[in-house]
């Protein structure tokens, strides 16, 4: 595909993922491609059960292609690589160690220094706003305060890739907005490659520099979709015309795939 | 005023309940309705009480008893914890041992006191050996339970920070099982305490099981039934204590 515009970062050929449940086997995902160019925000669209997050699980290597292949930098992804930092929806923090340990662990595991960890973990919890709140355990930080210290978490680890599976979907609107307006502002400011998944497609607009959406499953790509709306994507932004003829584009497609997948449930 | 009320009752309750008890109890001993060989009255029970202060020997047995649990039951642990931590997280592992395991789990601690006393005489370390097999095996089981119910998508957050799979045992199971590992091993201290005692009723030459068998050789009661009140006391002075250490322990969970 059009690999123009700077080179693939990421590369899923081709790719079919099936699994064994009880109903029988299912497939997940099928013959799936989708390139991914470096420092991209891709955010993918699509409707619940479409599998979303088992792409995202086999681009991070939890989960292995039953056929296919995927590609960081063109080798291929065989276990777990800490080059693509996962956030998850539920935060995963680890409620035995404070902001700071959460935030400095990957470091930890990298055999880092104490000093020189505190140093790094400073500057990231100062990037998501939570100083003061060093040495708190999860449990006392509300949702938003949670996936800020996961954010901070992934970046002090410096990973090439931001993987994001629907990390602002358990917030209230409020938290989640100034999240992604956080979250544009580390892109900016970071150069990541991101993929960021969501069933939102307010979210993907105001996010993304392309939008893939995703069919009901077994999920391929329906339809890839540049973002060029201009930033900040602010209320005049998500007033316009051209914001407007975007959400009808992809709300058409998406549509078109829940229909389908409630079809599917049904019959 | 009204909290105040609602927190001081049950304990006057209970004071006035214990002391009733003691009361009569004493109450029918004097009155001779009982042979003080078959229950001597309370009162008996605390002269002895008084006089094996004195002389030193409840606190020496008390300590006997306490310092095999406590010396048994450590090492148990040490080696069941990551023993146990090992067997959760690898399949292959467990499948070699489960079936040892299933094997020891049953048997009594008390059926181990014959082959230790072969092996071992009546020594300390064969009251360290009765208390470690009755407790490891129980211990083992507590903990690869624990380790199982470590949420799955803490392990894949670790792993992608870039935890080998030994790092994820000891930054995220040991620490995300330990809520459940002490509450486990806080059984298990309660069994080790059965076990001890049982060792000492067979085969001592000194300790609170020992005093209980010595004191019914001589038809001394009151000494059989301090004994026993000491183990309970025993006991709860160990598990308030092991509640503190619980708490500095687990920071997260204030």
């Amino acid at each position: 595909m059009d690999t123009l515009n700077g080179q693939s970062k990421i590369c899923v050929n081709n790719v079919t993922k099936c699994f064994s449940s009880k109903q029988g086997e299912v497939t997940a995902l099928k013959d799936l491609s989708l390139d991914i160019r470096d420092g991209e925000f891709l955010v993918v669209v699509g409707a619940s059960g479409c599998g979303k997050t088992t792409l995202i699980n086999m681009i991070a290597g939890f989960d292995t292609p039953s056929s296919g292949k995927v590609l960081l930098d063109g080798k291929p992804v065989t276990g777990i690589t800490p080059e693509c930092g996962m956030i998850f929806q539920q935060y995963a923090l680890f409620p035995w160690k404070t902001v700071q340990e959460n935030v400095e662990f990957g470091l930890k595991m990298k055999r880092i220094p104490k000093s020189e960890r505190k140093a790094i973990a400073a500057k990231f919890i100062d990037l998501v706003a939570l100083n003061g709140f060093e040495k708190s355990y999860p449990h006392h930080l509300s949702g938003g305060m949670k996936q800020r210290v996961s954010i901070a978490r992934a970046l002090a680890n410096d990973p090439e890739v931001m993987l994001l599976d629907e990390p602002f979907a358990a917030l209230d609107a409020m938290t989640r907005q100034v999240l992604q307006e956080q979250l544009v502002r580390i892109y900016e400011k970071h150069k990541k490659t991101i993929i960021f998944i969501t069933h939102s497609i307010d979210e993907a607009l105001l996010l993304s520099s392309r939008i893939a959406v995703m069919t009901a499953r077994p999920g391929r790509i329906a339809q890839e979709i540049v973002n060029d709306l201009p930033h900040p994507r602010n209320a005049d932004v998500q007033l316009s015309d051209n914001y407007m003829t975007l959400k009808r584009k992809i709300w058409d497609s998406v549509q078109a795939e829940v229909l389908k997948s409630m079809e599917v449930e049904t019959g | 005023m009204d909290k105040e009320n609602h927190s001081s009752k049950p304990i006057i309750i209970s004071i006035i309940s214990l002391t009733l008890f003691l009361g009569i109890w004493e109450l029918v001993c004097r009155g001779g309705l009982i042979d003080p060989v078959f229950m001597p009255a309370p009162s008996k029970i605390f002269a002895r009480a008084v006089k094996l202060i004195g002389n030193g020997e409840l606190m020496a047995h008390t300590l006997a008893s306490t310092r095999r649990v406590m010396v048994g039951f450590m090492i148990s642990s040490m080696v069941a914890i990551p023993f146990g931590i090992f067997l959760g997280s690898s399949r292959l592992f467990m499948a070699i041992c489960d079936p040892f395991i299933s094997l020891l789990r049953p048997l009594p601690s008390m059926s181990w006191i014959p082959l230790s006393l072969l092996w071992l005489g009546i020594t300390e370390t064969q009251k360290y050996s009765i208390v470690f097999m009755g407790s490891f095996a129980p211990s083992l089981l507590y903990i690869i339970e624990a380790t199982k119910s470590i949420d799955p998508l803490l392990i894949r957050a670790a792993r992608n920070l870039g935890a080998s799979k030994l790092d994820v045992m000891r930054e995220v199971i040991l620490p995300g099982a330990l809520p459940q590992i002490i509450s486990g091993l806080k059984v298990m201290l309660g069994i080790a305490w059965t076990c001890i005692i049982s060792a000492e009723l067979v085969a001592a030459r000194e300790g609170l099981g020992f005093m209980i068998m010595n004191g019914k050789e001589y038809f001394q009661t009151d000494t059989v039934m301090l004994g026993m009140v000491m183990i309970s006391i025993t006991v709860m002075v160990i598990d308030v204590v092991f509640k503190k250490f619980e708490r500095r322990l687990l920071p997260w969970t204030r």
